[in-house]
């Protein structure tokens, strides 16, 4: 290298400096200064992978701000909560998290305090309610039928769905103590793969969301947690319809959580940019058109959803032997 | 006759430069992507999606998809030249092909890499094409007692495997399904050997463990030999590149591959790998010399590469027609199709049969396309058997645990591949093969969890009360038998 090269680099390289400087005392004033980074619990192509790389992908209209969004997958989403609270609580690092983590928490018999309250839950985007889904093609397609065959094999019915001690487990539990019935969970290794077995008629039910029919032409919502019937499944009936109470709001959310101790204005921030993005129709139909109710609370409204899922989660893992 | 018109069309759509582009470019990320230890092709699909946002979506389709064909191709080049698989499924084509590239003989096992992967790609491409309907009822018959039979028929193929030492390719292989069990048992969720570590939860991350198997302890085995200064470099003659005839030579071996390989890739519980493993074992049954296999057969290079890249014709299958993603890969692909509004399932043929002939048609092409890229490529990648073993192991040694720490950007999986490591000089040291251990790791939870998902449902005769279940039970109660009948035969004999 000349001498002349190595003039030019350096002065390029003090040119970088400075701008960095320049920029860095500039951020001080406005949030974010630099990329923020959404932890996703799951892997690529999951369900709240989607949704966020989605959120990033419509927040962009709203937001000059960078977002990266990484999969820290494991352990039912304890991978990527251990490793969001070491990071820095100032905003920068914001968790991804849905129902099933918190009951996560829970059937592990893992840290409520540090896992669960280690975090700010501060923005919920949306409510998806929790079904029960069947297989037209089998003699037990309706809830009743399913409810008479259950009784009949006296708990060898079948049910399948995603790991054991997950929310769509606790939802199976809730629905067989309100109808008296008990059956057998079978757990797969994810969401589709026992929607495959409830195809191939391995067991008679599943439990997730109603969009999980979409696509599936041979599977139907046999019942639905809503007080009333959703607009896009109208031939599935509510629970209450079907003689069972106290399941008209089950859900699943999913949201953003952040580090305990975050800057207010980096929370202010982020529900102020979710309150926008909710209201943006790309957002709202394509979750509508998957019957889910898309929603902005902030702290106080996100921390009743999950106080109330631990709850659940407490109960009726004991009741049914998964904790102790 | 309906379909040939459609997909003609869908070609003749294609047939425009950017479109052609885009494949392109497809096929080079997905190269990239799968040589890549630490970057999986679900992670390289993964990684594009953002860029597909404002693509047409039968176009983003078209990209994602390139790039998946691909990464399974790609996964061979490391395995070939530095005994580093770039995706599990390349971990067989490592146990011939690296062999074959210290030899000197690295042109041939690249070519034939390519040229199967080619061939296995175009062969799973057909069949989805053509039988993707009936194909969905059969993986539906697949119960939880069919999948743990496919698992016992993977693990049987070590009767073949073991050689010289039945008894310590059994014990590495009991190794590997004891690995298994770490973490929180998938059926009932206790934690086993967790220590309360949450790393452990789900028991080790399979690509820092296969890195450090395989490549770290070639690379511990080579220092402790340290004869680097003796050494003539092996590649620095003129590299030979197969002709046509010696591809032709391996065709029924990269048929019957191919074929095993979209069978083996059909059903969401299986996956590439193991139809690697299956598929090595029957080209080793079929060779007149299955001992040389291990020690640089091309075969073997190209059952490992041809069934790798037919699975994703397979896997493409159950996704297509039931809504199910048959690999990883493939669901970030459903997800990638959600996000642009389509939903991936039956109904797509119906609502928008244009856009599955474009994906028929754009993969025919993008395995045409990796063809000819992979033939200008191999000729850069095979340098790197040029280079001296000095220089190229502490290479590997960084390339291993930035690949480790890639996965899941967790210094845990970098200490997980040390370990590994470690515990593979160790086994290699006392004669105990390394392909079982692997081969246990790979079908360890699959049988299982399967086991158990079948004794839940019928009881514990449920593996003898399906027909799939108990002819698949047959075939691998024959594979096992046969080698150690014959071994003892030859013993007599002599």
């Amino acid at each position: 290298m000349n001498n002349n090269r190595v003039r030019v680099l350096s002065v390029a390289v003090a040119a970088v400096l400075v701008l960095c400087l320049v920029s860095g005392a500039a951020a001080k004033d406005a949030f974010p200064a630099k990329p923020i980074r959404i932890i996703n619990y799951v892997a690529p192509g999951g369900l709240m992978d989607v949704t966020t790389r989605k959120f990033t992908d419509v927040a962009s209209k709203y937001t000059k701000a960078v977002f990266v969004v990484e999969n820290r997958s494991g352990a039912g989403g304890l991978v990527g909560m251990e490793y969001v609270l070491g990071q820095p609580a100032d905003g920068y690092t914001i968790f991804a998290p849905t129902t099933s983590v918190v009951i996560q928490v829970v059937s592990t018999n893992s840290s409520v305090d540090k896992y669960v309250w280690g975090f700010e839950w501060a923005s919920m985007l949306m409510k998806d309610p929790e079904c029960i889904i069947s297989n037209r093609k089998l003699p037990t397609s309706d809830w009743v039928d399913i409810a008479r065959d259950a009784k009949a094999k006296g708990g060898k019915q079948i049910w399948v769905g995603p790991s054991t001690g997950g929310n769509d487990h606790l939802m199976a539990m809730k629905v067989w103590d309100r109808a008296g019935i008990s059956a057998m969970w079978i757990p797969f290794e994810s969401g589709p793969k026992a929607m495959a077995a409830l195809m191939g008629g391995q067991g008679v039910a599943y439990v997730g969301n109603p969009a999980d029919t979409m696509g599936r032409p041979d599977l139907k919502v046999c019942a639905v947690s809503s007080d009333k019937r959703l607009k896009q499944y109208p031939d599935a009936p509510t629970f209450r319809e079907l003689g069972l109470t106290g399941l008209d709001d089950e859900i699943m959310w999913r949201g953003f959580a952040v580090k305990k101790g975050t800057p207010p204005e980096a929370v202010a921030w982020l529900q102020e940019l979710v309150e926008k993005v909710a209201n943006d129709p790309e957002w709202k139909s394509f979750f509508e058109e998957q019957a889910i109710e898309v929603v902005a609370y902030k702290t106080d409204e996100f921390t009743r959803f999950v106080k109330k899922d631990l709850e659940d989660a407490q109960r009726y893992f004991k009741q049914f032997g998964i904790i102790k | 006759m309906q379909g040939l018109i459609g997909l003609l069309k869908a070609a003749g759509s294609l047939m425009g430069l950017q479109p052609l582009l885009l494949i392109a470019a497809g096929i080079v990320v997905g190269i990239m992507a799968g040589a890549m230890p630490g970057v999986s092709p679900s992670m390289g699909v993964a990684l594009m999606v953002p860029f597909t946002y404002a693509m047409d979506p039968s176009l983003a389709l078209v990209y994602l998809a390139a790039i998946y064909l691909a990464a399974n191709y790609g996964g061979s080049i490391t395995a070939v030249t530095i005994n580093t698989p770039g995706t599990p499924s390349a971990v067989v084509t490592a146990f011939d092909g690296y062999p074959l590239a210290r030899k000197g003989r690295a042109g041939e096992a690249l070519g034939v890499s390519l040229v199967a992967s080619f061939v296995g790609g175009a062969v799973g491409i057909l069949v989805l094409m053509l039988f993707s309907g009936p194909l969905a009822k059969v993986a539906l018959k697949f119960w939880p007692a069919e999948y743990f039979s496919l698992a016992v028929l993977g693990l049987s193929t070590i009767a073949s495997m073991g050689g010289q030492n039945a008894l310590k390719s059994a014990i590495s292989a009991v190794l590997g399904l004891l690995i298994c069990t770490i973490g929180m048992d998938p059926v009932l969720g206790v934690s086993r050997f967790t220590f309360g570590n949450v790393n452990l939860f789900d028991g080790f991350e399979f690509i820092p463990m296969l890195i450090g198997l395989l490549a770290l302890s070639e690379v511990f085995v080579e220092v402790e030999k340290f004869d680097f200064a003796s050494e003539s470099v092996a590649g620095a003659e003129k590299a030979k590149w197969p002709s046509l005839g010696y591809y032709w030579k391996l065709r029924l071996s990269m048929l019957r591959a191919s074929v095993i390989g979209t069978i083996v890739g059909i059903f969401p519980g299986a996956g590439a790998t193991i139809a690697t493993f299956i598929s090595y074992d029957v080209e080793k049954r079929f060779s007149s010399t299955p001992e040389e296999f291990g020690q640089g057969m091309p075969e073997g290079v190209a059952a490992a590469e041809a069934s790798n890249s037919a699975s994703v014709g397979g896997a493409l299958v159950p996704m297509l027609t039931l809504g199910i993603p048959g690999s990883a890969t493939a669901a970030v692909l459903m997800g990638a199709l959600m996000i642009h509004n389509l939903q991936p399932g039956p109904e797509l043929f119906v609502k928008s049969p244009e856009l599955i002939y474009k994906l028929f048609a754009s993969l025919l092409i993008g395995n045409v396309i990796m063809l000819i890229l992979g033939l200008a490529g191999s000729r850069l990648w095979i340098n790197v058997t040029r280079v001296r073993k000095q220089i190229l192991f502490p290479l590997i040694f960084a390339f291993a645990m930035i690949g480790s720490y890639a996965v899941n950007s967790s210094m845990w999986d970098v200490m997980v591949c040390l370990g590994f490591g470690m515990f593979g000089w160790i086994l290699k040291r006392y004669g105990y093969p390394l392909p079982p251990l692997v081969l246990g790791t790979v079908l360890g939870e699959m049988a299982e969890v399967n086991l158990r998902r079948a004794v839940m449902m019928a009881g514990p005769t449920a593996i003898f009360q399906r027909p799939g279940s108990v002819a698949l039970l047959v075939v691998a109660a024959l594979s096992f038998a046969i080698p150690i009948i014959q071994a003892g035969k030859a013993r007599q004999r002599a």
